[in-house]
């Protein structure tokens, strides 16, 4: 019988180009765990947070940075946040939050679910005004700070972790038009 | 119509999907006698003000989480956004 290898692709196939100042890249090193708190629970993950991850939990919009694997938690509902991070074996991320955290959260893999684009430099913002809602602006929007909202009707996540950086996920099935919503934005307002 | 969200402040309503009446959190008790009365109440029996009426919203694209607007029918002017989970624990409900 003739062997078989499967090939990990990345939702872009790893995409990345520079437009004058902007660069717009896939990330595709990424894992992403969703972690949902049971009812009641909150106490029981702030304190697996701090022993398991070195993390105070953020608040819905706030994400927080970890002592342990670089990781990011991401506050994105009242009872749910996602937890960024590269994953020592990306095979096995859900289980390696699940290991940190214990009974304190529901884990699940997410991360072939959603695609990653990043788009930084000089300008970065002025292309997202013209399809993000939200108000992007330092004092409304600043570092560290993340949103789930919709962006040419697609769903997007994005989060901000520079003056001039955005990490942008949407979902991977829609991956292609969200690409090209990005592309015509910087297409329309750089140079 | 923006809709100034209690955790995330103001969010444009296309992110959001609307339910309907508050009066929809007031789920009669199945286990009583008029039961079915009460249902059939709850279900179809509705006020459909000009002016100030209370609505269940979803932030669907945004935090998913269960609001209740007070807005104005006539105006389309939010008076006031709050968590449906506050509302309903307010009313004796225990989540």
């Amino acid at each position: 019988m003739a062997e078989f290898a499967l090939k990990a692709r990345a939702p872009l196939d790893g995409y990345a180009r520079t437009f004058g100042t902007i660069s717009l890249a896939e990330e595709a090193g990424l894992s992403l765990v969703s972690a949902a708190v049971p009812q009641g629970g909150d106490d029981a993950l702030a304190a697996a947070l701090a022993a398991g991850l070195g993390a105070a939990r953020p608040a819905t919009g706030d994400s927080a940075l970890c002592d342990r694997y670089g990781a990011r938690l991401l506050g994105m509902q009242p009872d749910q946040m996602f937890i960024l991070f590269e994953a020592p074996d990306p095979d096995r991320a859900a289980e390696t939050v699940g290991d940190a955290l214990g009974p304190a959260a529901y884990v699940t893999d997410q991360s072939d679910s959603w695609a990653m684009l990043r788009i930084a430099g000089a300008g970065a913002r002025a292309a997202l005004e013209r399809i993000c809602m939200l108000d992007l602006d330092a004092a409304a929007f600043p570092e560290g700070r993340v949103a789930r909202t919709v962006m040419e009707h697609l769903a997007v996540i994005i989060l901000r972790d520079g003056t001039d950086r955005f990490l942008l996920m949407s979902p991977r099935s829609s991956a292609r038009s969200f690409l090209h919503a990005v592309e015509v934005s910087i297409g329309n307002t750089a140079g | 119509m923006i809709i100034d969200h209690p955790l995330l402040g103001p969010r444009d309503a296309q992110e959001f999907v609307i339910l309907g009446d508050a009066s929809l959190i007031d789920r009669p008790d199945w286990q009583a006698e008029d039961a079915a009365q009460q249902f059939h109440d709850y279900q179809h029996l509705r006020d459909n003000p000009a002016g100030e009426h209370r609505e269940l919203w979803f932030h669907e694209q945004g935090d998913r989480s269960w609001l209740v607007v007070t807005r104005s029918t006539l105006t389309h002017e939010v008076l006031k956004v709050e968590l449906a989970r506050d509302v309903a624990i307010a009313r004796g409900r225990n989540r």
